[in-house]
This record gives C-alpha cells, structure tokens and sequence, in this order.
C-alpha cells in the first residue's frame, strides 16, 4: 500500500510535469542561444558594413542572411547530433522561405528605403520571437519586445547614428540575450 | 495494476528521474544542470542521485573536460520503466479517488 492519496498523487504529476517543461524549455534554450549569437555577430558586421559602406549595404545584407541561416541549419544539425535529437524537419526551411518571403514583399509594396529596411527586419525577426515566446520562454518575448523598443526608438531619434545604433542594439541585444539564455 | 515505487516517490528523486526521463534515451545532463532543474544542493543532490545508481535507475558517469570534472546521470531502461510505471499508479491513484478526488 502506498500511503498515498489523490491529492497527494496529483501534486507529483504537477511537480512532474513543470520538470519535464523546464527541460524541455533548457533545451530550446540550448539551441536558440548559438543561433542568437551567431546572428547577433552578423547583424553588428551588417550595419556597420551598411554604415561605412552604404552602396554594398544590399549585398551585404543578403551575405548576412545567407550565411545566418547556413549557420542557423548547421548549429542545429550539430546539436541535433550532439543530443540524439530527432531527425531533420523539413517545415524549418519552408517556414523560412515564408517568413522572408512575406517579408521581401512587404518590404517591396511599402517601397521602403534604406532606413525603413534597417527598421523594418528586426522589428519582424522580433515579431517572430516575441510570437515564438509565448510558447517556449519568456526570454524570447523579452528580447522581441526589448529589441522592438530599441529599434523604434532609434529609428525616430537615432538621426545619422542609426546604423551604429542598430548594431549596438539589435546585434548586441541578441549576443546578450544568447548569453543570457546559456547562463546556467 | 501498476506499481508503487517508494524510490522514485521520495520528491527531489522524483524531479530527478522526471527530468532525465524528459530527455531522448541515452542522453543524459549534467549535476550542475540537474542542480538548476530540481533546485538542490550538491550534497543532497549527490545522495539522491546515489540511491538511484543503486536501484539501478540512472547511471553516473564521471569525466574530465578540459581540467573540469563533469559528471553527467543518464536514467537507465530499468529506471525509465519504473518512473513509467510510477506515473501510471499516480494516475491510477487519482483516477481510483473519483471525480471529487476525495
């Protein structure tokens, strides 16, 4: 005989299962961190490369873009292996091609300049973390809803300094808030 | 009819075996982030997690990286089967109290 009745028993399943959410919440944690590093670097490399040299800031953009989502897929295939996590999801990469998608056209019906795209991206990536958050952590709905301030707020008060501006802010909000997420 | 496991049911090895059996088989986690997890102290996290290795339902595998010492618990198949069949007697339990839970 146990010795256990049902609200004791009911009481182990909860504490069992705020467990198993915080391991599982570790885990995204785990992943998403590198890839909040790893695109905090590019994003600072590309605003300051838009900042000096304004004319190759396309083409830069897209570089970044390119290698943040080849280093997004990699980081993930090696913690993938790293885990024995299950197997590659191929809705990752369609969701991708939506998101910039939608995003390349908005930006092309809105016929946005320079300051505007510089605006508009992270105010979007945010938009999908901050979303994301409300699942998985409340770290991401910080970081979408900070970095969304800060964006803003450089895009009405930051004048010629709104690259730097975003470099500090965007870049270093999501250096800061992989490093953050990989405390413990 | 499932089993009791006064083992597992003790709390923190509770959280313990909750938190390895979260994860994919053969991975295991680290003391300090089982630390975090249950939120014990090494001393006690240490004992508990030796009455498990002795039931035989994690294993403790001690390495060196770099100059660390790391330690890393992984739950077994006898301890996943046994918190599987922990669980259900707790569901068994509540089912068996009726709808009021008294």
């Amino acid at each position: 005989m146990s010795g256990v009745d049902a609200r004791q028993a009911a009481q182990a399943l909860s504490e069992i299962d705020a467990i198993v959410r915080r391991v599982r919440q570790s885990r995204i944690y785990d992943i998403a961190s590198l890839m909040l590093i790893q695109w905090g670097g590019l994003v600072v490399a590309g605003y300051l490369g838009g900042y000096f040299w304004p004319r190759a800031a396309g083409w830069l953009w897209v570089a970044v873009n390119a290698v943040g989502v080849a280093g997004s897929f990699a980081i993930g295939a090696v913690v993938r292996r790293r885990t024995g996590a299950g197997a590659f999801d191929p809705r990752v990469p369609l969701a991708l091609l939506l998101f910039f998608a939608f995003g390349y056209l908005t930006c092309v019906f809105g016929a946005f300049g320079p300051r505007e795209l510089g605006a508009f991206w992270p105010i979007y990536f945010m938009l999908v973390y901050t979303i994301a958050g409300l699942w998985v952590g409340s770290a991401f709905v910080a970081i979408g809803l900070g970095i969304t301030a800060l964006t803003l707020l450089g895009y009405v008060f930051a004048g010629v300094w709104f690259e730097p501006w975003m470099a500090v802010v965007n870049g270093g909000g999501l250096v800061l808030g992989g490093l953050w997420m990989r405390r413990d | 009819m499932a089993e009791f496991d006064d083992i597992i049911h003790q709390p923190l090895r509770l959280k313990i075996m909750a938190a390895l059996n979260a994860l994919p088989a053969a991975q295991g986690l680290e003391f300090a982030r089982l630390k975090k997890l249950t939120g014990a102290t090494d001393g006690n996290l240490g004992a508990h997690i030796e009455t498990l290795a002795k039931a035989g339902y994690v294993a403790v595998d001690k390495a060196f990286v770099g100059k660390k010492p790391q330690t890393t618990v992984t739950a077994t198949a006898d301890g996943r089967g046994a918190f599987a069949r922990h669980v259900a007697t707790l569901r068994e339990i509540i089912a068996g109290a009726g709808p009021d839970g008294g």
